[in-house]
Parts: C-alpha cells; structure tokens; sequence
C-alpha cells in the first residue's frame, strides 16, 4: 500500500473516530473552518437548531447559517445584518451565551476559536436545568413572601448552637424588635430578662403539641399575650425548631371584658333579685292589713247579716289574695333566679298527692264548668322529689287548663315508664280548652309574657306560673313539653326521672313473719268469703305484726266480733248468708262494736252507702297493699302514755326514763334506730319518738328517713336530743322531719320532762276540735 | 278560755289578729316586743304563744329560745308567724324551738286549726 493511501486510510479512521465521538456528546457541536465554513458537525447540532440537510456541508458558511435562522424568526424580532454582525464580531474569542428559542426551548451557546482560524460551537439544551432554577427561585420568593406577610411570629432555632436562626417580621414587630438584632442570638439572650430567656429557652426543647400562652416580653418592657406552638424540624441540614407565636391579645381582653360585663350583668340579676325578695316582703305587710280588716269586716257584716256588704268586703279579700298571689310568683321567680331556690327530696306517695292536688283545683274545675278526670294507676307508687314544687306545678298546669277551657275536659294523667337508668314518672296535663298557635307556644314559657297579652285582662294570672313550672321542672332534674292546637286544647307533659337507689330505699324492710306476737299486738279480724284475700292479708299484715283473725261469712265474724272484739275489720260486701252491708249495719246498731274502724274490701264500688253506714274506709279490689297497710296502721289504736326512747347511751336512757315516768308516761328504750324501727312495726304507736342521732347500726337520720317514707309514720311526732353540732343540712332535714330539736348540752335532761309531758299530751294525730 | 299571748310588733297585725283570735274565743295577751314577751309568758303563763319573728329589742327566734329555755316556760307551745313564706325561715323558726309555724298574711281557719292542735284536751 502506498504511503499516501495509507496516510488517507489513517485520516478516514480518525474522522471515523471523531464522529463516533461527536455523536455521543449530549451536546450538539459544529466546527468551522477559518473561511467559517461548516466542516463537522453532529446529530444533536441539527435537531437543537432544527437544520434541514441541504443547508448542511461546506458550501454553506457561518453567515448563511445566522441569516437562515433569523429569516426564520429564531432571534426574534430583530434586524437580521444587525444580529449577525454583532455574533461575527465575536468569533475572535471564547464566549457564550443562553438563547431562548421560539418553542421555549434554551440553549447554552459556546463558541471558541481554534487554533489555526476557525472555530467551534457547542449547545447544550438548558431547558430543565433553567426551569428547576426559576422554580427554586419562585418557591423561595413565594416563602419569602409568607414569611414577610404572615400575620404569625415565626422563630427558628438551632437545637445545637441554642441560637436564632430566624426570625420573621411579625415576630420583630411582636417584640419590638429589629429582626435582624435576633438572628444569631443565642436563645439565653433572647430578652432583656434572664429569666424570660430561659422560660422560652426551656419552652423551645419541650415537646408542645397543642398551643399554650407565652408572654412574650417588649423591647419597651411590656409584655404581649401570644398563643405559642411549635414543631422540630430540619433547617439548613441542622436539627431545628420552628415556633409560632399568635398574637391573642385582643382575644385575652375581649374575654376579660365578656367575664365582666357576664358578672356584672349577674351581679345585676342578683341585685334586681334580692330587691324583688325584698319588695315582695315590703308589699305584704299592708296586704296583710288589707286581707286581714277586710276579713274582719266580712265576719261583722255576716254576723249582722249585711249581705251586700259581705259580696263587696269579699272583692276586697278576693283582689287582696290575687295580689298574694303575683307577689308569691315574684317572690319564688326571683328566688330562682337568685339561686336561692332549695329542693327538698323526699318519698312522695304520688295517689296520696294527686289527692291532695285535686283538692285544691276542684273549686276551679267547677268554676267554668269543666269536667275534671284524673288517671292515676294504684300501683303508681312513690317518686323521690320535692313534693311542694311538683305539687304546686300541677296545681299550675292544672288551674291554668281550667282557666283556658269552658264546658270541656281538663285531664291528669300519671304514668309510669321503666327504663334501665330507672324510668321516668310522666305528668300530663291535657284540655280541650282554647289551644294555642305555634307562635304562643314559642314563647310559652317566658317570663312576663302569656300566649297573647290580652290573655291577662280576660284570663287573669300573672304570666309567671309556667315559668316557675319550667323551672322546677328543671330543678327536679325532669322538663316540661307542651304540645297544642288552637281551638282543640293542649297538653302540658311533666316527665320526672325516677332513681333506682331511691326506689330500692323505698321497698320496707323485711321482717321476720314467724314472730310471735305479743300479748298488746293488734288484732284485725278479716270478713271474706274468699280464701285468697285470707291468704293475701294474712301475708301482708302478717308481716306488719298484726295478729290476724278470720271469718268467711257474715254470721261468723258477728260471732268472733261479740266473744272477742278485734281491733280493726276489714269487710267485704258480697258473702253468703249475711251480706257486708248488713254486717256493718249490726256493727254501727251495738254499743259494743260501733267503734271498732271498719275498712270496706269489695269489688262493688259503692263508696257513700258504705260511708253513710259507718265505714271508716273504703277500698276496692284489687287490694292494694301499701295503701292497705297504711290505713291499718292509720286505725291501730296508738298508745297515748308510751314515748320510744332511741339512744346509744343507757345512761340518757336511765335518765331520759325517769324524766319521763315523772311526769306519768311509760318509756320504751331503744338502743339505736333499726331497734326502733323493728319495734314500731309490732306495736301500736307511741305518742312521741325522742331520738338521739348519733348511734351505731342505724343512726337517726336514716331512722327518720326511713320512718317517713312510711305512710303510717309520716306524722309521728320526734323530738331530737342530741349533742351534735348540726351543719345547715342536717338543721334544715331535722326541721322538715321533726318538731323540736333539743341540745344535750344547752338543757339538762331532767328539765325536759314538763315540755316532754306537754308535747307527748297534745302532739297526737290532728283532730277536728269543738269550740 | 285558752289563753294566747300575742307577740307582734306592727300595731295593724297586732289589733287584726287579737281582734280575730277573741272573737273565736280566745283570751288574748299581747306584748309589742320579744323581751315583753318572754317576761309575759313567764308572768302570765298563757296556754300558748303566737310570735312574730322580726321583733325589735329582742327578735323572736331569740325570744322563742328563751321561753324554752326556761323550765316555768318551756312547755308552753309557741307558733311562729312570718311574712317570708321561705323554707328557711320555717327552718330556723323550728330550730329556735318553735312547735310550728304559719306565714302572714294569716288565713284563720289553717291558724285556728294549727293553734287548736296544741290546745286540743289531752
């Protein structure tokens, strides 16, 4: 091979090599000869230019190239010599550029000249490169922003140095501060005050995940309330912590200032309160003598028979007793609102109750001529509340039905509804009376406002009887609901929940029925033709200890009656051979048996013919018992000379006992309370309890509760004689539940026995008296 | 006749209800303080006493304590009478030692049964 074809074999390899190496740059590259022809380039110099192949080669030089690409726009919207020139002046030495292409698309350009004329261009495709950056600088204008912007302290520290990293305007400006003169700080001389630095030094490398209040101290030495939390974090590559500070100082004194316009305005409810209390006591004085002369007066003029002037004293007496009546809803309104309401809890017998209820509402029931129907189920039972207010919030419910309703029906059921927590007792009202608009009812139950305001001037009452009844509804741990239609009536719900614990208080204490009773046990004969009443009573006043004697027919109880007279007869009506009408007939005709009581036990409901004929109660089947017992214990003679002494201390019982027999009466001892209670469950009553409270085994407050929630006992008179000094609750139990208090210490024992004499002489049973 | 000492300070309430109370049959003593009328109840012994709580000179809570303090005088009933109809006043009219207790204005008929209770023969 000859050497030149060997030397061109050589420069075809190398060409071959550099073109190999061209096209794997990731640059695109084009070489230019010293006349700026175009000797080499690559791939990637085409498709960043976008280059078309018949412009490519060495016919073509650098100012055909600049020209083409300007004639296509790519420089924009420039003179086309212009740009040229300035890029041909450059070719003497090193220097790039970035260029932004129509498509968005940047290039690096790089051009150097080489050695021997000429020149190479090289262009990288910045695009992403570019793009990243703009981002990051875009990101970090935008936090920069936030930073400036957020109306929150921002504090950056270096867990490690214990320094300042950074700190935000607001923070500078919550501090009063030049942010600048923080950042470095070392956190032990963040503040002026050692102690404060040291407070947020310690506060910063505590984990805080929820907000706490931070004072953060002022460059002019006050103090600013901001909401502080904060977060670790890395910053800069460094264990960090970033802390937030809200300014809540306005917060902090919008509360101050709600707490005391709340006070005030409390304070204001009191004060309003405590005049109304006392106005009302101010109003009754001269009502006093209103009511009173104008009592007088009637009396005088009935006695002289002045009628006409008896009608008018009476409107004085009646507008009298209105006006008592306002001044006694004001009264308790303002005590509610005064807080000065007490409840008294205590085992209400709720028949008993509705009895006495209807007693009261009778009178208005008849005045508008409505019909007044009570449903109360027997076994309703008892409910531990306070027995005044639901009284007197039927009593309202109730009178205001009869105000509202003419010739129509005014309803009182009670119901009784289980549940696991213990249930409830529903109260409801219901008339077929006016009715109300669902705007009425929206305002119900505030005070000063009835339904419609001229519903005082027809209906009279004062616009405060359902508020009170709401409360003490509320008070009563229940609520009230009413429901209504104008035109058709309403109803009024009281629902009052019912305590398991009290229910269970409730029940009466097991006692042995194998007992046998003593000699002065009381004796009730039973009438019946059905053995199952035998069986039943005998269970039942078995275990009250009463001795119980049996007859099945009307022959044979007049025969038991005459050889032995029993204590008390319980009597049925329908018998063979001598019916019970007869029997109480021939009981009422004989001197012997006239005063013994006779409780009537009959299906037949015929309650005058056996009252006109003697009996002293009437109870239809099926039995109750509770009430049944109680009115056996009601009949059971008591015993006028016998006074039960409960005390722990023989030697008060020795003493007690001779103060007593002084005086003529018999004492009976008791060691504590269930010893009294066991004992007043087989004996006839004693004319008086006197009770010391502080015994083992039952004291005497749980012996007075107990012996209350008997129906046959809530009357019976105790006195208390006790060493104890009493808080204001047990004052005020004892005051509900006793007659007297007496202290050990205050009077000698043997001094008690006149007063013990007069108490025990006149505290029986009440009575009717003649004059 | 029974008699009842009357402890009343206001003139009207005084002259009202002896007034009343002798009409209905009663021998009436009245006192216008508390200290006149636990010297009356010691002096006169009367079968029981009606007495008004705000007494000046000696108020009633105060002057019932004595009255039962006092053996001459303890077992005499007394009744308190007040124009506050409030559970606590019942209270401390009870723990004064009162043996019951009835609010003003006074309804004759509940007084005249309360007051009977007490004189009722044994």
């Amino acid at each position: 091979m000859p050497e030149n074809a060997l030397d061109e074999s050589q420069a075809g390899r190398e060409a071959t090599l550099l073109r190999a190496t061209l096209e794997n740059m990731s640059q695109g590259v084009a070489m230019y000869d010293a006349k700026h022809r175009l000797v080499t380039w690559n791939t990637l110099f085409c498709e960043y230019l976008d280059m078309p192949a018949e412009f490519l080669g060495t016919e073509h030089t650098f100012e055909d190239y600049i020209r083409y690409l300007g004639s296509r726009g790519e420089f924009g919207d420039v003179d086309i010599e212009t740009a040229l020139a300035k890029r041909v002046a450059q070719l003497d030495h090193s220097h790039s550029f970035e260029r932004v292409r129509p498509d968005g698309t940047i290039l690096e350009v790089r051009r150097d000249p080489v050695p021997g004329g000429g020149f190479i261009a090289i262009y990288t495709d910045i695009t992403e490169r570019k793009l990243a950056e703009m981002k990051l600088r875009e990101d970090e204008e935008q936090l920069r922003a936030i930073d400036a912007a957020a109306p929150v302290g921002l504090l950056i520290m270096d867990v490690e140095k214990r320094a300042v990293r950074h700190a935000n305007g607001c923070f500078g400006r919550l501090v009063g501060r030049d942010t600048r003169d923080l950042i470095d700080r070392p956190m032990a001389e963040l503040f002026a005050d050692p102690a404060k630095s040291a407070e947020m030094a310690e506060l910063m490398l505590t984990p805080l995940a929820e907000g706490r209040e931070f004072y953060l101290p002022r460059a002019d030495g006050t103090e600013i309330c901001t909401m502080v939390s904060h977060e670790p974090l890395e910053f800069r590559s460094t264990p960090a912590v970033i802390a937030t500070f809200v300014d809540i100082s306005d917060r902090v004194r919008m509360e101050q200032q709600l707490r005391e316009a709340k006070e005030a305005a409390e304070s204001a409810s009191r004060v309003k309160s405590a005049f109304l209390a006392n106005m009302s006591h101010e109003l009754r004085t001269p009502l006093n003598a209103i009511i009173g002369y104008s009592e007088i007066l009637a009396e005088d003029a009935a006695d002289e028979g002045n009628t006409a002037m008896v009608a008018d004293l009476d409107k004085i007496q009646g507008a009298g007793k209105h006006l008592l009546g306002l001044i006694n809803d004001i009264l308790d309104l303002s005590k509610i609102e005064a807080g000065r309401m007490d409840v008294y809890l205590e085992q209400v017998f709720l028949a008993r109750m509705v009895e006495e209820v209807k007693t009261i509402v009778g009178p208005m029931m008849a005045k508008n001529e409505n019909r007044f129907v009570i449903d109360c189920p027997k076994d309703i039972g008892t409910l531990r509340t306070d027995v005044t207010k639901l009284k007197q919030s039927l009593i309202n419910l109730l009178s205001n039905a009869a105000k509202f309703t003419k010739q129509g029906e005014v309803a009182l059921h009670l119901s009784r509804h289980e549940s696991e927590d213990g249930g409830f007792i529903r109260f409801a009202v219901t008339d077929s009376g006016i009715g109300m608009t669902e705007e009425q009812l929206g305002r119900l139950f505030q005070a000063f406002t009835q339904a419609d305001s001229s519903t005082t001037r027809n209906f009279g009452g004062t616009g405060l009887g359902l508020t009170i009844t709401k409360h003490f509804a509320v008070m009563l741990g229940g609520n009230i609901t009413v429901t209504s239609e104008p035109g058709k009536g309403s109803t009024f719900t009281i629902d009052l929940p019912v305590a398991r614990e009290a229910e269970v208080a409730a029940e009466l204490p097991e006692i042995d029925t194998g007992a046998v009773a003593d000699p002065g046990a009381i004796t009730v004969l039973v009438v019946d033709d059905d053995p199952a009443v035998h069986e039943v009573l005998t269970a039942t006043l078995g275990k009250e200890g009463y001795v119980l004697r049996h007859a099945r027919d009307g022959i044979e109880a007049l025969n038991i009656m005459r050889t032995d007279p029993p204590d008390i007869v319980t009597l049925d009506v329908m018998m063979p051979k001598v019916d019970g009408w007869s029997v109480l007939g021939i009981m009422k005709s004989e001197p012997a048996l006239e005063h013994i009581p006779v409780i009537m036990l009959t299906i037949v409901d015929d309650r005058n013919l056996g009252y006109s004929l003697g009996a002293a109660e009437y109870m239809t089947k099926p039995i109750d018992r509770q009430r049944l017992i109680a009115l056996i214990h009601k009949f059971a003679p008591g015993d006028e000379h016998a006074v039960l002494v409960v005390d722990d201390d023989p030697h008060v019982r020795a003493m007690v006992r001779t103060t007593i027999e002084g005086v003529g009466l018999t004492a009976i001892e008791a060691a504590n309370g269930r010893e009294a209670l066991e004992w007043l469950d087989r004996h006839p009553r004693p004319s008086l309890v006197l009770l010391d409270l502080m015994m083992p085994e039952m004291d005497g407050f749980t012996f007075l509760e107990q012996v209350r929630q008997r129906p046959d006992f809530a009357d019976l008179p105790v006195v208390v004689l006790t060493a104890k000094e009493l808080t204001e609750d047990e004052r005020s139990f004892l005051a509900r539940n006793t007659l007297l208090i007496l202290s050990k210490s205050a009077q000698p024992i043997g001094t008690l026995g006149s007063a013990l004499a007069a108490i025990a002489g006149q505290e029986k049973p009440a009575r009717p008296v003649a004059k | 006749m029974a008699k009842i000492l009357l402890v009343e300070d206001n003139e009207m309430n005084r002259d009202m209800l002896s007034r009343r109370l002798t009409r209905n049959g009663f021998e009436v003593i009245v006192a216008v303080n508390g200290r006149e009328g636990v010297d009356l109840a010691v002096a006169q012994k009367p079968d029981l006493i009606l007495m008004d709580m705000s007494l000046p000179v000696l108020d009633g809570w105060e002057a019932t304590r004595q009255v039962k303090g006092n053996a001459e005088t303890a077992a005499i009933p007394v009744i308190a009478l007040t124009a506050h109809a409030m559970a606590q006043d019942r209270e401390e009219a009870m723990a004064a030692g009162c043996d019951d207790f009835d609010t003003k204005p006074v309804e004759m008929p509940r007084l005249l049964s309360k007051i009977n209770a007490f004189l009722a023969p044994g």
